[in-house]
């Protein structure tokens, strides 16, 4: 009887190693297909980038280039050298969108902290209709406040500059920075702020001196979020702004739309590369804490 | 030198009302435990005397001054909380030193007074530290030390023992008690554990559903409990309650327990009423595990009964033995070399001395 017990445990046992090396391989091979679909267009943007014009023309979307040419990236980036009509390259618009960006991400996180800091520990008569107010926001689509924006871009006399982008992008990424915040904030034990009234420190102080230092994982990915929609922001661009004071994004589209004569494929994609570089470096940078940060306060810490 | 009134005061939040017409008057040096279920209220009427919560009618005073308006950081009182609260970006140091720095006192004084409380508390080795690196117990003596550094006139304390483990919580219990002895300072607790108010108080006020049920010394609170609520409350195993009606003869009371076939009648003659009840009247007798025992021939009141054990429970130094007593189930504390079994009647005796009478429609005792 033993041995026989013996043996149908061993091949339980040994039934179940089997199915659990399957099912891992079965999981690799789904995740390996996913990765390979989306990084595809990746690598064709990147190879094509480096391959002449006649190359391009010549051979397969897929195959390496026969010899690595960086030319259509220095095209991308600072032009030919002329100044005729069609020649529009990313360089003064690349800056463009770094003036406008850093300020309206740091605008727009610190606001929301101090949003998120106000609703959740200076509890008030109605502050839950407007935290409501801001989640509203969330879901009010872009397209609904063009006209309503370019009237008040007018109206203060910044429209079609960058310090208007600031305004819009600050304006409209509140609701997000201030959800993010608030759900932060409140599983802070309020006990902490009390703690600190008694030790005799104001509303600022204590938002500076107690939350903010302890804001680091929240801040990242409000960070983030903000970076990569302001950054890739074609429409408010577009609607915004002209020539000179455009966004990156909006020159891209302009680079690739008004090239005169021949498709330059490979400066194209060059150009639409180096428009994609700051986010991606955003994320490879601060990737591990987005995750961490938007899961936070789901666990008690 | 601080003293503490507390006059009608009420608080409401939203149509909830927490606190209805709360009076207290704390004498200078004392230690008042606030000792209640969660939701009486205990933890808002600590707020509201530190300054946190408004208060909806009523005063408080610090010394006789209405600090109603005054903020919690000018009305000289130090706060430890149960989640201790310590700021988890600053260090220990910095921590303790925090709420001195703010008031811009010298920094000759605050490393004086840091050096002087770190040391009281052993916190001393640990002052570069973060929060997070400390140990619950060490947690909670920086908490002590950020309240005590500022050497307020009066100490509140939210449950500061209710996240330690069981025996950190009779260590700090200790500590804060020898603290009190050597401050002086008054001092105002707020707990559910009955055990650290009947050891830490020189006065306790129980407290449910918004309402002080008794005040007094943990000796009066346990011995002549004024409600049913507060002699349920206090004592573990709870006390014995049973149900009965009075019962009056010439110049003999009794009580008479409500289920019974045979004749029983437990003599009241030498319980003192507050007020005498009406022959027939529902009333609810009292008594605690303790006063079930063995006979003791050197009382001079008791009550001897033969019951049957249904439940017998060691708990180290005694046992804790239910009995069923006409239709009411009863403990007693018994001395644990006794021997017992299971359903075979013992000969015990009720203390008469140490009865409680309570008036079954009010709950309060008579």
């Amino acid at each position: 009887m033993q041995t026989l017990d013996f043996q149908k445990m061993e091949n339980i046992e040994r039934s179940s190693a089997r199915k659990r090396i399957f099912y891992r391989w079965l999981l690799f091979i789904i995740l390996g297909i996913f990765a390979l679909y989306y990084l595809a267009p990746l690598y064709v943007m990147i190879i094509t980038s480096l391959k002449t014009m006649e190359e391009i023309r010549q051979g397969n979307l897929m195959t390496l280039p026969r010899e690595i040419i960086f030319d259509s990236w220095i095209t991308a980036w600072s032009g030919r050298g002329g100044i005729d009509a069609g020649n529009v390259f990313l360089r003064p618009f690349f800056w463009n969108s770094l003036k406008m960006v850093v300020p309206a991400v740091a605008i727009s996180t610190f606001f929301g902290a101090l949003n998120g800091y106000a609703l959740t520990k200076w509890r008030f008569k109605g502050d839950n209709i407007i935290f409501l107010l801001f989640l509203f926001g969330c879901f009010i689509p872009y397209q609904a406040i063009l006209l309503p924006m370019s009237r008040t871009l007018g109206f203060l006399g910044i429209s079609n500059s960058i310090s208007g982008l600031v305004l819009v992008h600050t304006v409209y990424g509140l609701s997000f920075t201030t959800l993010f915040f608030r759900n932060y904030y409140i599983s802070i034990p309020d006990e902490m702020i009390k703690a600190a009234r008694i030790d005799g420190a104001g509303f600022f102080k204590i938002f500076f001196k107690v939350l903010i230092p302890i804001s680091a994982p929240i801040a990242v990915v409000t960070v983030i979020w903000q970076f990569t929609n302001i950054w890739n922001d074609f429409l408010f661009g577009s609607s915004f702004s002209f020539g000179e004071a455009a966004p990156i994004q909006v020159a891209l589209n302009n680079m690739v739309l008004t090239s005169t004569s021949v498709k330059e494929y490979n400066v194209d994609m060059a150009a639409a590369f180096i428009a994609g570089i700051p986010t991606l470096l955003v994320y490879i940078l601060a990737g591990k804490y987005f995750i961490r940060g938007l899961t936070a306060g789901s666990v008690k810490g | 030198m601080a003293t503490l009134k507390v006059i009608n005061l009420t608080k409401s939040f939203g149509n909830t009302k927490v606190l209805k017409q709360i009076n207290l008057k704390v004498n200078d040096g004392e230690f008042i435990v606030l000792l209640g279920p969660s939701g009486c209220g205990k933890s808002t009427l600590l707020n509201m005397i530190a300054g946190l919560e408004t208060v909806d009618d009523g005063e408080i005073l610090i010394d006789e001054y209405v600090v109603n308006r005054v903020e919690p950081k000018d009305r000289n009182i130090a706060m430890v909380f149960q989640s201790y609260a310590l700021y988890p970006a600053m260090t220990v140091r910095n921590n303790v030193i925090f709420g001195l720095k703010q008031r811009k006192i010298s920094k000759e004084h605050i490393e004086k007074s840091l050096n002087h409380f770190s040391k009281m508390l052993k916190i001393d080795q640990l002052l570069d530290r973060k929060p997070a690196q400390l140990s619950g117990g060490q947690r909670q003596r920086v908490a002590m030390g950020r309240a005590l550094v500022r050497e307020p006139q009066i100490f509140l304390f939210d449950e500061p023992l209710s996240n330690l483990d069981a025996k950190l919580r009779v260590e700090m219990r200790h500590e804060i008690n020898k603290l009190h002895e050597s401050l002086g300072t008054t001092m105002i607790y707020v707990t559910h554990d009955q055990v650290e108010a009947m050891s830490l108080a020189t006065r306790i006020a129980v407290m449910n559903e918004g309402i002080i049920q008794q005040i007094g010394t943990p000796q009066e609170i346990y011995d002549k409990p004024n409600s049913i609520f507060v002699a349920d409350f206090i004592g573990s195993p709870a006390i014995n309650l049973i149900q009965g009606k009075f019962y009056k003869d010439g110049t003999i009371s009794c009580f008479i327990p409500e289920q019974q076939k045979e004749n029983v009648k437990i003599s009241l003659n030498d319980y003192s009423f507050i007020s005498e009840p009406k022959e027939g009247q529902e009333i609810i007798l009292g008594f605690r595990p303790e006063h079930l025992n063995l006979p003791d021939t050197s009382l001079n009141s008791q009550m001897a009964v033969s019951l049957k054990p249904s439940l017998i429970e060691l708990t180290g130094y005694e046992k804790e033995v239910s009995f069923e007593f006409y239709g009411n189930e009863i403990t007693g504390r018994l001395p644990r070399h006794i021997n017992i079994e299971l359903g075979k009647p013992i000969s015990l005796s009720i203390d008469l001395s140490e009865i409680s009478i309570f008036d079954k429609s009010s709950t309060m005792r008579i």
